[in-house]
Protein backbone atom coordinates (compact mmCIF):
# COMPACT_ATOMS: atom_id res chain seq x y z
CA UNK A 1 0.00 0.00 0.00
CA UNK A 2 1.38 3.43 -0.97
CA UNK A 3 1.63 6.36 1.37
CA UNK A 4 -0.72 9.27 0.99
CA UNK A 5 1.51 11.38 3.24
CA UNK A 6 5.19 10.76 3.72
CA UNK A 7 7.41 13.13 5.67
CA UNK A 8 11.07 12.81 6.55
CA UNK A 9 13.09 14.75 9.07
CA UNK A 10 10.61 17.50 9.76
CA UNK A 11 11.92 19.99 12.28
CA UNK A 12 10.30 23.22 13.30
CA UNK A 13 11.54 26.05 15.48
CA UNK A 14 9.32 28.83 16.80
CA UNK A 15 12.50 30.59 17.88
CA UNK A 16 16.18 29.66 18.06
CA UNK A 17 15.66 28.24 21.52
CA UNK A 18 12.24 26.74 21.03
CA UNK A 19 12.19 23.65 18.84
CA UNK A 20 8.66 22.28 18.63
CA UNK A 21 9.18 19.42 16.17
CA UNK A 22 12.12 17.02 16.17
CA UNK A 23 12.81 14.85 13.15
CA UNK A 24 9.22 13.89 12.40
CA UNK A 25 8.77 10.93 10.05
CA UNK A 26 5.15 10.30 9.14
CA UNK A 27 3.82 7.53 6.93
CA UNK A 28 0.09 7.74 6.35
CA UNK A 29 -1.13 4.77 4.26
CA UNK A 30 -3.45 5.47 1.33
CA UNK A 31 -7.08 4.85 2.27
CA UNK A 32 -6.39 4.63 6.00
CA UNK A 33 -7.89 6.50 8.92
CA UNK A 34 -4.77 7.71 10.68
CA UNK A 35 -5.09 8.81 14.29
CA UNK A 36 -2.48 11.42 15.14
CA UNK A 37 -2.31 11.41 18.90
CA UNK A 38 -0.57 13.40 21.54
CA UNK A 39 -1.29 15.51 24.58
CA UNK A 40 -2.01 19.21 24.21
CA UNK A 41 1.09 21.05 23.07
CA UNK A 42 2.77 17.90 21.71
CA UNK A 43 3.18 19.32 18.20
CA UNK A 44 0.13 17.84 16.43
CA UNK A 45 -1.26 21.10 15.12
CA UNK A 46 2.19 22.37 14.11
CA UNK A 47 2.75 19.17 12.10
CA UNK A 48 -0.66 19.42 10.43
CA UNK A 49 -0.09 23.11 9.66
CA UNK A 50 3.20 22.21 8.00
CA UNK A 51 1.45 19.53 5.94
CA UNK A 52 -1.05 22.12 4.72
CA UNK A 53 1.54 24.80 4.02
CA UNK A 54 0.21 27.09 6.74
CA UNK A 55 3.69 27.21 8.26
CA UNK A 56 6.83 27.72 6.26
CA UNK A 57 8.82 24.49 6.03
CA UNK A 58 12.20 24.88 7.76
CA UNK A 59 13.78 21.48 7.22
CA UNK A 60 12.86 18.01 6.04
CA UNK A 61 10.62 16.83 3.21
CA UNK A 62 6.89 16.56 2.79
CA UNK A 63 5.47 14.32 0.08
CA UNK A 64 1.71 14.15 -0.40
CA UNK A 65 0.13 11.90 -3.06
CA UNK A 66 3.70 10.95 -3.95
CA UNK A 67 4.66 14.52 -4.89
CA UNK A 68 6.86 16.99 -3.01
CA UNK A 69 4.58 19.57 -1.41
CA UNK A 70 6.17 22.96 -2.14
CA UNK A 71 6.56 22.73 -5.93
CA UNK A 72 3.08 21.17 -6.24
CA UNK A 73 1.34 23.24 -3.59
CA UNK A 74 -1.77 24.21 -5.55
CA UNK A 75 -2.37 20.87 -7.19
CA UNK A 76 -1.98 19.07 -3.84
CA UNK A 77 -4.15 21.50 -1.88
CA UNK A 78 -6.88 21.05 -4.49
CA UNK A 79 -7.17 17.43 -3.39
CA UNK A 80 -7.10 18.04 0.38
CA UNK A 81 -9.97 19.00 2.66
CA UNK A 82 -9.06 20.34 6.07
CA UNK A 83 -10.44 21.46 9.37
CA UNK A 84 -7.73 22.95 11.56
CA UNK A 85 -8.68 23.66 15.17
CA UNK A 86 -11.99 25.59 15.16
CA UNK A 87 -14.16 25.65 12.01
CA UNK A 88 -13.50 28.60 9.68
CA UNK A 89 -16.90 30.14 9.04
CA UNK A 90 -18.13 33.57 8.03
CA UNK A 91 -20.49 34.30 10.88
CA UNK A 92 -22.62 36.87 8.98
CA UNK A 93 -23.49 34.34 6.28
CA UNK A 94 -25.69 31.24 6.17
CA UNK A 95 -24.34 27.69 5.82
CA UNK A 96 -25.14 27.65 2.08
CA UNK A 97 -23.51 31.03 1.53
CA UNK A 98 -20.41 29.84 3.35
CA UNK A 99 -20.24 26.80 1.10
CA UNK A 100 -20.83 28.95 -2.01
CA UNK A 101 -17.64 30.87 -1.18
CA UNK A 102 -15.57 27.68 -1.28
CA UNK A 103 -17.53 26.27 -4.23
CA UNK A 104 -16.36 29.26 -6.27
CA UNK A 105 -12.75 28.73 -5.26
CA UNK A 106 -12.68 24.96 -5.86
CA UNK A 107 -14.87 25.22 -8.94
CA UNK A 108 -16.79 22.11 -7.95
CA UNK A 109 -20.39 21.44 -9.06
CA UNK A 110 -23.03 23.50 -7.24
CA UNK A 111 -24.99 20.39 -6.29
CA UNK A 112 -22.10 19.43 -3.98
CA UNK A 113 -23.36 22.12 -1.59
CA UNK A 114 -26.66 20.31 -0.94
CA UNK A 115 -24.87 16.95 -0.94
CA UNK A 116 -22.45 17.87 1.86
CA UNK A 117 -25.15 19.69 3.83
CA UNK A 118 -27.25 16.52 3.77
CA UNK A 119 -24.26 14.32 4.53
CA UNK A 120 -23.39 16.33 7.61
CA UNK A 121 -27.02 16.66 8.71
CA UNK A 122 -27.34 20.44 8.54
CA UNK A 123 -29.44 20.78 5.38
CA UNK A 124 -32.34 22.38 7.25
CA UNK A 125 -30.52 25.40 8.71
CA UNK A 126 -32.14 27.70 6.13
CA UNK A 127 -31.46 31.41 6.58
CA UNK A 128 -29.86 31.04 10.00
CA UNK A 129 -26.50 32.80 10.16
CA UNK A 130 -23.61 30.57 11.17
CA UNK A 131 -22.82 32.99 14.00
CA UNK A 132 -25.99 31.66 15.66
CA UNK A 133 -25.03 28.00 15.19
CA UNK A 134 -24.26 25.74 18.14
CA UNK A 135 -20.67 24.47 18.40
CA UNK A 136 -21.77 21.07 17.12
CA UNK A 137 -23.43 22.59 14.04
CA UNK A 138 -20.33 24.68 13.38
CA UNK A 139 -18.16 21.54 13.52
CA UNK A 140 -20.50 19.82 11.06
CA UNK A 141 -20.35 22.76 8.69
CA UNK A 142 -16.56 22.78 9.05
CA UNK A 143 -16.56 19.13 7.94
CA UNK A 144 -18.96 20.01 5.10
CA UNK A 145 -16.53 22.70 3.90
CA UNK A 146 -13.68 20.19 4.04
CA UNK A 147 -15.69 17.63 2.02
CA UNK A 148 -17.18 20.05 -0.51
CA UNK A 149 -14.71 19.42 -3.34
CA UNK A 150 -14.64 15.63 -2.80
CA UNK A 151 -11.01 15.57 -1.62
CA UNK A 152 -8.78 12.49 -1.64
CA UNK A 153 -7.32 13.39 1.75
CA UNK A 154 -9.06 14.83 4.77
CA UNK A 155 -6.98 16.45 7.53
CA UNK A 156 -8.96 17.08 10.69
CA UNK A 157 -7.41 18.65 13.76
CA UNK A 158 -9.36 17.74 16.88
CA UNK A 159 -12.72 17.73 15.05
CA UNK A 160 -14.62 16.49 18.09
CA UNK A 161 -13.61 19.44 20.26
CA UNK A 162 -16.68 20.80 22.01
CA UNK A 163 -18.98 18.03 20.84
CA UNK A 164 -21.21 16.18 23.29
CA UNK A 165 -20.86 12.36 23.51
CA UNK A 166 -23.70 11.86 21.02
CA UNK A 167 -22.05 14.27 18.61
CA UNK A 168 -18.73 12.45 18.94
CA UNK A 169 -20.37 9.12 18.05
CA UNK A 170 -22.15 10.71 15.06
CA UNK A 171 -18.91 12.33 13.87
CA UNK A 172 -17.15 8.98 14.15
CA UNK A 173 -19.85 7.26 12.10
CA UNK A 174 -19.74 10.00 9.49
CA UNK A 175 -15.97 9.73 9.08
CA UNK A 176 -16.10 5.95 8.88
CA UNK A 177 -18.83 6.18 6.25
CA UNK A 178 -16.82 8.70 4.18
CA UNK A 179 -13.70 6.54 4.40
CA UNK A 180 -15.49 3.34 3.44
CA UNK A 181 -17.71 4.74 0.70
CA UNK A 182 -15.28 7.13 -0.96
CA UNK A 183 -11.94 5.64 0.04
CA UNK A 184 -10.77 9.02 1.34
CA UNK A 185 -7.67 8.93 3.49
CA UNK A 186 -8.39 10.64 6.80
CA UNK A 187 -5.85 12.07 9.22
CA UNK A 188 -7.51 12.90 12.49
CA UNK A 189 -5.69 14.37 15.46
CA UNK A 190 -6.81 14.03 19.02
CA UNK A 191 -5.44 14.18 22.52
CA UNK A 192 -7.74 11.35 23.60
CA UNK A 193 -6.95 7.88 22.31
CA UNK A 194 -10.21 6.50 23.70
CA UNK A 195 -12.09 8.94 21.48
CA UNK A 196 -10.71 7.64 18.21
CA UNK A 197 -9.47 4.11 18.94
CA UNK A 198 -12.77 2.73 17.58
CA UNK A 199 -12.29 4.63 14.33
CA UNK A 200 -8.66 4.57 13.26
CA UNK A 201 -6.76 1.93 11.33
CA UNK A 202 -3.31 3.42 11.92
CA UNK A 203 -1.83 5.44 14.72
CA UNK A 204 0.96 7.96 15.19
CA UNK A 205 1.79 9.13 18.69
CA UNK A 206 3.70 12.35 19.21
CA UNK A 207 4.97 13.83 22.44
CA UNK A 208 7.07 16.93 23.01
CA UNK A 209 7.58 17.20 19.27
CA UNK A 210 8.94 13.67 18.86
CA UNK A 211 7.25 10.64 17.36
CA UNK A 212 6.83 7.95 20.01
CA UNK A 213 5.04 5.35 17.95
CA UNK A 214 3.77 4.87 14.44
CA UNK A 215 2.08 1.85 12.96
CA UNK A 216 -1.19 0.01 12.43
CA UNK A 217 -3.62 -0.04 15.32
CA UNK A 218 -3.12 -3.83 15.50
CA UNK A 219 0.53 -3.26 16.35
CA UNK A 220 -0.48 -0.97 19.17
CA UNK A 221 -2.87 -3.68 20.33
CA UNK A 222 0.02 -6.15 20.35
CA UNK A 223 1.94 -3.73 22.52
CA UNK A 224 -1.07 -3.66 24.79
CA UNK A 225 -1.20 -7.44 24.98
CA UNK A 226 2.49 -7.64 25.71
CA UNK A 227 1.89 -5.32 28.62
CA UNK A 228 -0.98 -7.30 30.07
CA UNK A 229 -0.34 -9.31 33.21
CA UNK A 230 -1.71 -12.29 35.07
CA UNK A 231 -2.81 -12.07 38.71
CA UNK A 232 -3.22 -15.22 40.77
CA UNK A 233 -4.71 -15.35 44.28
CA UNK A 234 -3.83 -18.45 46.26
CA UNK A 235 -4.02 -19.78 49.83
CA UNK A 236 -0.19 -20.08 50.09
CA UNK A 237 1.35 -17.12 48.33
CA UNK A 238 5.02 -17.76 49.16
CA UNK A 239 4.93 -21.38 48.08
CA UNK A 240 2.97 -20.45 44.96
CA UNK A 241 5.45 -17.67 44.12
CA UNK A 242 8.37 -20.12 44.17
CA UNK A 243 6.50 -22.46 41.85
CA UNK A 244 5.51 -19.63 39.53
CA UNK A 245 9.10 -18.37 39.35
CA UNK A 246 10.25 -21.88 38.48
CA UNK A 247 7.69 -22.15 35.67
CA UNK A 248 7.55 -18.64 34.25
CA UNK A 249 10.73 -16.98 35.46
CA UNK A 250 9.53 -13.51 36.25
CA UNK A 251 6.94 -13.40 39.04
CA UNK A 252 6.32 -11.00 41.90
CA UNK A 253 4.18 -10.90 45.00
CA UNK A 254 2.06 -7.76 45.20
CA UNK A 255 -0.52 -7.36 47.98
CA UNK A 256 -0.44 -11.09 48.64
CA UNK A 257 -1.19 -11.92 44.99
CA UNK A 258 1.18 -13.33 42.41
CA UNK A 259 1.75 -11.03 39.41
CA UNK A 260 3.11 -12.51 36.20
CA UNK A 261 3.72 -11.07 32.77
CA UNK A 262 1.40 -12.04 29.89
CA UNK A 263 1.24 -15.86 29.50
CA UNK A 264 -0.36 -18.04 26.89
CA UNK A 265 -3.30 -20.29 27.80
CA UNK A 266 -1.21 -23.52 27.94
CA UNK A 267 1.20 -22.03 30.46
CA UNK A 268 -1.66 -20.74 32.61
CA UNK A 269 -3.27 -24.23 32.62
CA UNK A 270 0.05 -25.89 33.44
CA UNK A 271 0.71 -23.47 36.30
CA UNK A 272 -2.74 -24.06 37.73
CA UNK A 273 -2.17 -27.80 37.51
CA UNK A 274 1.11 -27.44 39.44
CA UNK A 275 -0.58 -25.42 42.18
CA UNK A 276 -3.29 -28.08 42.56
CA UNK A 277 -0.72 -30.87 42.61
CA UNK A 278 1.19 -29.01 45.34
CA UNK A 279 -1.97 -28.67 47.44
CA UNK A 280 -2.04 -24.87 46.99
CA UNK A 281 -5.64 -23.61 46.98
CA UNK A 282 -6.25 -21.38 43.93
CA UNK A 283 -8.98 -18.76 44.56
CA UNK A 284 -8.75 -16.66 41.45
CA UNK A 285 -6.79 -16.31 38.17
CA UNK A 286 -7.39 -13.04 36.32
CA UNK A 287 -5.84 -11.38 33.30
CA UNK A 288 -5.10 -7.68 33.67
CA UNK A 289 -4.73 -5.72 30.43
CA UNK A 290 -3.60 -2.14 30.23
CA UNK A 291 -6.10 -0.24 28.16
CA UNK A 292 -4.83 1.78 25.21
CA UNK A 293 -5.22 4.96 27.18
CA UNK A 294 -2.73 3.70 29.80
CA UNK A 295 -0.26 2.76 27.09
CA UNK A 296 -0.71 6.17 25.52
CA UNK A 297 -0.12 7.74 28.92
CA UNK A 298 3.01 5.67 29.41
CA UNK A 299 4.32 6.62 25.99
CA UNK A 300 3.71 10.29 26.52
CA UNK A 301 5.00 10.31 30.08
CA UNK A 302 8.59 9.40 29.25
CA UNK A 303 11.26 10.31 26.76
CA UNK A 304 11.86 7.83 23.91
CA UNK A 305 15.06 6.50 25.41
CA UNK A 306 13.36 5.79 28.70
CA UNK A 307 10.22 4.49 27.09
CA UNK A 308 9.83 0.81 27.88
CA UNK A 309 7.41 0.35 25.02
CA UNK A 310 9.85 1.22 22.28
CA UNK B 1 -8.71 34.88 -10.74
CA UNK B 2 -12.32 35.67 -11.58
CA UNK B 3 -13.54 32.85 -9.30
CA UNK B 4 -11.39 34.15 -6.47
CA UNK B 5 -12.88 37.62 -6.92
CA UNK B 6 -16.40 36.14 -6.94
CA UNK B 7 -15.57 34.26 -3.77
CA UNK B 8 -14.21 37.40 -2.09
CA UNK B 9 -17.25 39.39 -3.22
CA UNK B 10 -19.59 36.82 -1.63
CA UNK B 11 -17.88 37.42 1.71
CA UNK B 12 -18.96 41.06 1.68
CA UNK B 13 -22.64 40.12 1.43
CA UNK B 14 -24.55 41.62 4.38
CA UNK B 15 -21.24 42.64 5.93
CA UNK B 16 -20.86 45.85 7.91
CA UNK B 17 -18.55 47.20 5.19
CA UNK B 18 -21.16 46.74 2.44
CA UNK B 19 -23.74 48.60 4.53
CA UNK B 20 -21.21 51.32 5.22
CA UNK B 21 -20.73 51.87 1.47
CA UNK B 22 -24.47 52.32 0.89
CA UNK B 23 -25.20 54.39 4.00
CA UNK B 24 -22.00 56.45 3.63
CA UNK B 25 -22.77 57.14 -0.03
CA UNK B 26 -26.29 58.35 0.66
CA UNK B 27 -25.74 60.08 4.00
CA UNK B 28 -24.74 63.56 2.81
CA UNK B 29 -27.07 63.65 -0.24
CA UNK B 30 -30.02 62.74 2.02
CA UNK B 31 -29.18 65.58 4.40
CA UNK B 32 -29.11 68.03 1.50
CA UNK B 33 -32.32 66.57 0.10
CA UNK B 34 -33.99 67.03 3.47
CA UNK B 35 -32.69 70.61 3.56
CA UNK B 36 -34.12 71.27 0.08
CA UNK B 37 -37.49 69.87 1.04
CA UNK B 38 -37.46 72.02 4.18
CA UNK B 39 -37.08 75.12 2.00
CA UNK B 40 -39.60 73.97 -0.54
CA UNK B 41 -40.65 77.47 -1.54
CA UNK B 42 -37.24 78.26 -3.08
CA UNK B 43 -36.86 74.95 -4.88
CA UNK B 44 -38.40 75.96 -8.23
CA UNK B 45 -36.31 79.11 -8.33
CA UNK B 46 -33.11 77.18 -7.51
CA UNK B 47 -33.84 74.50 -10.11
CA UNK B 48 -33.95 77.19 -12.76
CA UNK B 49 -30.40 78.38 -11.94
CA UNK B 50 -27.72 77.25 -14.43
CA UNK B 51 -25.27 76.25 -11.69
CA UNK B 52 -27.67 74.07 -9.69
CA UNK B 53 -25.82 70.80 -10.38
CA UNK B 54 -22.36 72.18 -9.65
CA UNK B 55 -23.61 73.83 -6.48
CA UNK B 56 -24.85 70.59 -4.92
CA UNK B 57 -21.95 68.59 -6.33
CA UNK B 58 -19.43 70.88 -4.60
CA UNK B 59 -21.48 71.15 -1.44
CA UNK B 60 -21.64 67.38 -1.08
CA UNK B 61 -18.01 66.80 -1.98
CA UNK B 62 -16.88 69.46 0.49
CA UNK B 63 -17.96 67.31 3.45
CA UNK B 64 -17.24 64.05 1.74
CA UNK B 65 -13.70 64.65 0.49
CA UNK B 66 -12.26 66.25 3.59
CA UNK B 67 -14.06 64.36 6.33
CA UNK B 68 -16.27 61.40 5.52
CA UNK B 69 -14.50 59.73 2.61
CA UNK B 70 -11.12 59.28 4.37
CA UNK B 71 -12.88 58.00 7.49
CA UNK B 72 -15.12 55.74 5.40
CA UNK B 73 -12.13 54.25 3.54
CA UNK B 74 -10.22 53.68 6.79
CA UNK B 75 -13.20 51.82 8.23
CA UNK B 76 -14.26 49.93 5.12
CA UNK B 77 -10.83 48.65 4.10
CA UNK B 78 -10.14 47.55 7.67
CA UNK B 79 -13.51 45.81 7.94
CA UNK B 80 -13.18 44.00 4.61
CA UNK B 81 -9.65 42.80 5.22
CA UNK B 82 -10.34 41.87 8.81
CA UNK B 83 -13.24 39.60 7.84
CA UNK B 84 -10.70 36.76 7.76
CA UNK B 85 -9.14 37.56 11.12
CA UNK B 86 -12.50 38.13 12.76
CA UNK B 87 -13.91 34.81 11.58
CA UNK B 88 -10.62 32.93 11.96
CA UNK B 89 -10.81 31.95 8.30
CA UNK B 90 -7.32 32.81 7.02
CA UNK B 91 -6.22 29.22 7.60
CA UNK B 92 -9.04 27.92 5.40
CA UNK B 93 -8.31 30.50 2.68
CA UNK B 94 -4.65 29.52 2.68
CA UNK B 95 -5.38 25.81 2.31
CA UNK B 96 -7.30 26.37 -0.92
CA UNK B 97 -5.57 25.82 -4.27
CA UNK B 98 -5.08 29.54 -4.90
CA UNK B 99 -1.81 31.35 -5.40
CA UNK B 100 -1.03 33.85 -2.67
CA UNK B 101 -0.90 36.60 -5.30
CA UNK B 102 -4.42 35.67 -6.43
CA UNK B 103 -5.78 35.90 -2.89
CA UNK B 104 -4.01 39.24 -2.38
CA UNK B 105 -5.24 40.74 -5.65
CA UNK B 106 -8.79 39.39 -5.34
CA UNK B 107 -9.19 41.13 -1.99
CA UNK B 108 -7.75 44.37 -3.38
CA UNK B 109 -10.04 44.23 -6.41
CA UNK B 110 -13.06 43.80 -4.13
CA UNK B 111 -11.99 46.80 -2.05
CA UNK B 112 -11.49 48.96 -5.16
CA UNK B 113 -14.83 47.78 -6.56
CA UNK B 114 -16.51 48.82 -3.32
CA UNK B 115 -14.83 52.21 -3.62
CA UNK B 116 -16.24 52.58 -7.14
CA UNK B 117 -19.62 51.40 -5.86
CA UNK B 118 -19.45 54.14 -3.24
CA UNK B 119 -18.65 56.79 -5.89
CA UNK B 120 -21.61 55.63 -7.98
CA UNK B 121 -23.99 55.70 -5.02
CA UNK B 122 -22.73 59.11 -3.91
CA UNK B 123 -23.05 60.63 -7.38
CA UNK B 124 -26.47 59.03 -7.71
CA UNK B 125 -27.37 60.62 -4.39
CA UNK B 126 -26.29 64.04 -5.66
CA UNK B 127 -28.50 63.56 -8.71
CA UNK B 128 -31.39 62.62 -6.40
CA UNK B 129 -31.04 65.87 -4.41
CA UNK B 130 -31.80 67.88 -7.51
CA UNK B 131 -33.96 65.47 -9.48
CA UNK B 132 -36.14 63.71 -6.90
CA UNK B 133 -38.60 66.60 -6.30
CA UNK B 134 -39.06 66.79 -10.09
CA UNK B 135 -39.79 63.05 -10.31
CA UNK B 136 -42.82 63.61 -8.08
CA UNK B 137 -43.85 66.51 -10.30
CA UNK B 138 -43.75 69.19 -7.64
CA UNK B 139 -41.09 71.30 -9.43
CA UNK B 140 -39.67 71.33 -12.92
CA UNK B 141 -36.59 69.25 -13.69
CA UNK B 142 -33.56 71.61 -13.94
CA UNK B 143 -33.14 72.98 -17.43
CA UNK B 144 -29.32 73.18 -17.03
CA UNK B 145 -27.55 70.06 -18.28
CA UNK B 146 -25.46 67.99 -15.87
CA UNK B 147 -21.80 69.07 -16.37
CA UNK B 148 -20.60 65.53 -16.90
CA UNK B 149 -17.06 66.55 -17.89
CA UNK B 150 -16.51 68.52 -14.68
CA UNK B 151 -18.11 65.81 -12.55
CA UNK B 152 -16.04 63.14 -14.29
CA UNK B 153 -12.83 65.11 -13.76
CA UNK B 154 -13.52 65.66 -10.05
CA UNK B 155 -14.57 62.06 -9.50
CA UNK B 156 -11.43 60.89 -11.22
CA UNK B 157 -9.23 63.07 -9.00
CA UNK B 158 -11.04 62.05 -5.82
CA UNK B 159 -10.68 58.42 -6.79
CA UNK B 160 -6.93 58.84 -7.26
CA UNK B 161 -6.74 60.84 -4.00
CA UNK B 162 -8.38 57.91 -2.19
CA UNK B 163 -5.86 55.34 -3.38
CA UNK B 164 -3.03 56.06 -0.89
CA UNK B 165 -5.53 55.62 1.97
CA UNK B 166 -6.68 52.31 0.45
CA UNK B 167 -3.06 51.16 0.04
CA UNK B 168 -1.89 51.93 3.56
CA UNK B 169 -5.06 50.66 5.25
CA UNK B 170 -4.79 47.44 3.23
CA UNK B 171 -1.19 47.00 4.32
CA UNK B 172 -2.03 47.59 8.00
CA UNK B 173 -5.18 45.47 7.98
CA UNK B 174 -3.42 42.53 6.36
CA UNK B 175 -0.48 42.71 8.68
CA UNK B 176 -2.10 43.24 12.06
CA UNK B 177 -4.60 40.82 13.53
CA UNK B 178 -5.89 43.45 15.96
CA UNK B 179 -8.55 45.60 14.29
CA UNK B 180 -7.61 48.57 16.48
CA UNK B 181 -4.15 48.92 14.88
CA UNK B 182 -5.22 49.81 11.31
CA UNK B 183 -8.10 51.86 12.69
CA UNK B 184 -5.92 53.72 15.21
CA UNK B 185 -3.08 54.39 12.77
CA UNK B 186 -5.57 55.46 10.09
CA UNK B 187 -7.30 57.89 12.41
CA UNK B 188 -3.97 59.27 13.65
CA UNK B 189 -2.82 59.99 10.08
CA UNK B 190 -6.23 61.49 9.31
CA UNK B 191 -5.92 63.92 12.24
CA UNK B 192 -2.32 64.68 11.23
CA UNK B 193 -3.59 65.44 7.72
CA UNK B 194 -6.13 67.99 8.96
CA UNK B 195 -3.48 69.67 11.11
CA UNK B 196 -0.81 69.47 8.41
CA UNK B 197 -2.79 70.85 5.48
CA UNK B 198 -1.35 74.33 5.99
CA UNK B 199 2.16 73.01 6.42
CA UNK B 200 4.42 73.66 3.43
CA UNK B 201 5.21 69.96 3.20
CA UNK B 202 1.62 68.90 3.85
CA UNK B 203 1.55 67.20 0.43
CA UNK B 204 3.87 64.55 1.86
CA UNK B 205 1.07 63.23 4.07
CA UNK B 206 -0.48 60.37 2.09
CA UNK B 207 -4.02 61.05 3.29
CA UNK B 208 -3.98 64.72 2.27
CA UNK B 209 -4.69 64.44 -1.46
CA UNK B 210 -8.48 64.37 -1.24
CA UNK B 211 -8.35 67.74 0.52
CA UNK B 212 -5.84 69.15 -1.97
CA UNK B 213 -7.95 68.01 -4.88
CA UNK B 214 -11.10 69.48 -3.36
CA UNK B 215 -9.50 72.82 -2.54
CA UNK B 216 -8.02 72.79 -6.04
CA UNK B 217 -4.96 74.64 -4.74
CA UNK B 218 -2.27 72.56 -6.34
CA UNK B 219 -0.91 75.20 -8.69
CA UNK B 220 1.78 76.38 -6.25
CA UNK B 221 2.91 72.75 -5.90
CA UNK B 222 2.95 72.30 -9.67
CA UNK B 223 5.12 75.42 -9.89
CA UNK B 224 7.61 73.64 -7.61
CA UNK B 225 7.47 70.61 -9.88
CA UNK B 226 5.32 68.58 -7.47
CA UNK B 227 2.38 66.80 -9.06
CA UNK B 228 0.21 65.43 -6.28
CA UNK B 229 -1.70 63.30 -8.78
CA UNK B 230 1.45 61.26 -9.30
CA UNK B 231 2.29 61.49 -5.58
CA UNK B 232 -1.02 59.79 -4.82
CA UNK B 233 -0.42 57.08 -7.41
CA UNK B 234 3.15 56.63 -6.18
CA UNK B 235 2.07 56.23 -2.56
CA UNK B 236 -0.56 53.70 -3.63
CA UNK B 237 2.03 51.69 -5.56
CA UNK B 238 4.49 51.74 -2.64
CA UNK B 239 1.90 50.82 0.00
CA UNK B 240 0.43 48.05 -2.15
CA UNK B 241 3.93 46.71 -2.84
CA UNK B 242 4.73 46.70 0.87
CA UNK B 243 1.39 45.05 1.63
CA UNK B 244 2.24 42.28 -0.84
CA UNK B 245 5.70 41.74 0.64
CA UNK B 246 4.33 41.69 4.17
CA UNK B 247 1.64 39.21 3.14
CA UNK B 248 3.92 37.04 1.01
CA UNK B 249 6.60 36.66 3.66
CA UNK B 250 4.33 36.35 6.68
CA UNK B 251 5.78 33.54 8.74
CA UNK B 252 2.52 31.86 9.61
CA UNK B 253 -0.49 31.80 7.34
CA UNK B 254 -2.71 31.79 10.45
Amino acid sequence: MGHCIHTTGLNYFFSKKEQVLHDIHLHVPEGSIYGFLGPNGAGKTTTLRLLLGLLRQQSGDIHIFGQPFEPNRQSILGRIGSLIESPSLYSHLTARENLMIWQKVYQCPKNRIEAVLRLTGIADTGEKKTGQFSLGMKQRLGIAVALLHAPRLLILDEPTNGLDPGGIVEMRELLRQINQESGITIVISSHLLSEIEKLVTDVGIIHRGKMQFEGPLDELMRVRRSHSSLVIETGAPDKALALAQQTCGEARLINGKINLPHQDKTTIAALNHQFVMADIPVYQITGKEDDLESIFMQMTATTPTQNPLL
Amino acid sequence: MIHSIQSEWLKTRRSLASWLVVIGGLFIPLIFLYDRLRHFSTMAENNAKPGIWTYYFKQCWQYMSILLLPLGIILTVSLITQIEYRNNTWKQVHTTPQRLSTIFLAKLVVILTMLLQFFLIFNGGIWLIVALPSVFGTVDYPSAPIPLDTFGEFNHRFLVGSLPIVGLQYLLSLHFRNFMVPLGVGLAIFVATIIGLNWEYGYLIPYSYLSYFFMNNTQHLLDQGINIYYCALGYFAVFTGLAWLSYRYQRSKN
